[in-house]
């Protein structure tokens, strides 16, 4: 030891984007040795709260779980009620909540593309993938009337039908993002700035994938084939045909192919779920007392996969709920891939995995010899990071 | 495996410290073990069924009793659902971050939330709850009330600068 270890310590807050969390990264000199999550900033008591609420209300509380895949929760929530219930939403409602989750899927990939362009310094591809992502977010306030928190989930089915308008919109949509995201994928194999940032940065091998239990993307950039729509199937899931992508690399660059290419066979989907789209009603009449019964419900989220245990004890209110979202199973895979890497690879790694917690703006640096203390604001690490990469 | 094979090989290997088994649905088992032999069951489930992946670790206050559910999967497909349970007056088991590396931070959340001490874990601190959270309020419990809860949060703040000089 040579004595000039440092910690670094990354958050909790942070004025621009939701969800902070805090890491202490030890550093010697430029090498990372040990990284130290803390979470629970954003801690909003949700489980305690849906024991205290009814079934009913609960679904909205669902629903602001997550303010990216607001869906993919509720979609997870209204199955384990029903499943509570013995009851199932008609093919069609099944059908319509296929179709938002893979809209939201694509949504939330753009939205992570253009973070992770933002981090390596290349703004302009930044802007780009926003200002297409729009184009499904004006889609999703046509069907629901919210872009973002669309509230189509309802206990027995869902809330809005899709007319035959919305249909040939949603397919002419559909047709722009397919040519915006082949033109990703064909600019972030060539874009020297994305290639040398990412290329070999924060590699996890797919026997740490499967040991460190990562799920969603970054397990399959890391050639780990898991995927909860095709191995536990869900609503409309069973009835269409679609790939998993892998990627063998298990570096950035393999999580961010990973991640436009998911968003062609999003499209693909929800394509074939439109045109096979069922007749019928969209949602089902339910009770709203449920006799005492358990169940584990599983949605492959954007980010991976999320569970949810519920049991009922014959009241409106359920006796246990219980959240686990993707970033929580991620967290351990993310300290391992931070292990032994450069201080100036952090942001991009951090950004990596699709985290939805936001952390890092305010850093504080201390110098372990002299106790000196310094704060950084992750503006500063992105800086520092950029400079060292034009250095080296 | 299927399912029934799973709970088969469980019974197999554990007899009747293996109870109330049963198959809610597809791909979904529900099996009771006893506190005593969780982790030789959690261990046997990774190292001979295939259960390479822990979703999470459900904790829940039965009256006098915590019920602890470990959620396996196997092939990403089949989830078992292992349950057991520890006393309320002494919730004390042992920790298994050493069969599932990720059980670190699920076996966190639940100390932090209903109290549950696992032993041998390798750092057995707040996850969610702030470092100055007292001891004797585990908000998951039943006996917590929401008006507990809040007042304790509206004292935040107090010691938060004494915690960031370590």
């Amino acid at each position: 030891m040579s004595g000039s270890m440092i910690k670094v310590v990354i958050g909790p807050q942070h004025p621009a984007l939701k969800e902070p969390e805090r890491f202490i990264i030890e550093v010697e000199g430029e090498q990372v040795v040990q990284v130290t999550p803390r979470i629970g900033y954003v801690h909003r008591g949700i489980e305690k709260a849906m024991e205290n609420r009814t079934y009913i209300q609960n679904l909205y509380l669902a629903e602001r779980i997550c303010g990216i895949c607001s869906h993919a929760h509720t979609t997870c929530y209204v199955q384990a009620v029903e499943d509570l219930l013995s009851i199932e939403a008609p093919p069609r409602a099944k059908y319509i909540r296929t179709v938002i989750a893979e809209l939201e899927r694509i949504h939330s990939h753009l939205l992570w593309l253009g973070i992770l362009a933002h981090e390596v310094g290349f703004d302009t591809f930044f802007m780009y993938v926003w200002r297409d992502r729009e184009v499904i977010m004006d889609l999703l306030e046509e069907i629901s009337g919210n872009r973002v928190n669309y509230a189509m989930n309802t206990i027995g089915g869902v809330r809005r039908d899709l007319d035959q308008e919305k249909i040939s919109k949603i397919l002419k949509g559909l047709e722009v993002i397919e040519e915006k995201a082949k033109k990703y994928i064909q600019m972030i194999q060539k874009e020297p700035t994305i290639l040398k940032r990412t290329v070999g940065v924060g590699y996890l091998s797919s026997i740490d994938a499967v040991r460190y239990n990562a799920v969603g993307p970054l397990a399959r950039a890391s050639g780990v084939k898991r995927d909860v729509r095709k191995d536990d199937p869900y609503i409309a899931y069973d009835d269409i045909s679609f790939n998993i992508v892998t990627r063998d690399e298990g570096d950035c660059f393999s999580r961010m192919m990973i991640r436009a290419e998911e968003i062609l066979e999003s499209i693909n989907i929800v394509r074939e779920a439109l045109s096979k789209l069922p007749v019928g009603d969209i949602s089902v009449k339910t009770r709203l007392v449920i006799p005492p019964s358990e169940t584990v419900s599983r949605v492959e989220a954007p980010r991976g996969e999320l569970i949810h245990y519920a049991r009922s004890n014959g009241t409106d209110k359920p006796e246990r709920y219980k959240i686990r979202a993707p970033t929580l199973a991620n967290l351990k895979a993310l300290c391992k891939m931070l292990t032994g890497i450069y201080l100036a690879d952090v942001p991009v790694i951090l950004a990596g995995i699709d985290p939805c917690f936001s952390c890092m703006d305010r850093m504080q640096i201390i110098d372990c010899e002299k106790k000196e203390k310094q704060s950084w604001t992750l503006d500063d690490l992105r800086r520092y990071a950029r400079e060292w990469y034009q250095k080296h | 495996m299927n399912e029934d094979e799973i709970i088969t090989s469980l019974k197999n290997r554990f007899g009747e410290r293996v109870h109330n088994s049963k198959i809610a649905k597809p791909r979904r088992v529900y099996v009771e073990v006893d506190a005593s032999i969780i982790r030789e069951a959690l261990s046997y489930m990774r190292g001979s069924l295939g259960f390479d992946h822990l979703s999470t670790i459900t904790g829940l206050d039965s009256e006098e009793r915590i019920e602890l559910i470990y959620h396996i999967v196997c092939g990403n497909s089949i989830v078992v659902s292992m349950k057991t349970n520890v006393l309320k007056t002494n919730p004390k088991i042992g920790s298994i971050s050493d069969i599932y590396v990720t059980a670190e931070l699920y076996e966190r959340e639940v100390y932090d939330l209903l109290g549950v001490r696992f032993e041998e874990h390798p750092n057995l601190s707040r996850l969610i709850l702030p470092e100055d959270w007292p001891e004797n309020l585990h908000p998951l419990r039943k006996e917590a009330t929401l008006e507990q809860i809040k007042s304790r949060l509206s004292m935040n703040g107090d010691g938060i600068n004494e915690r960031f000089n370590d």
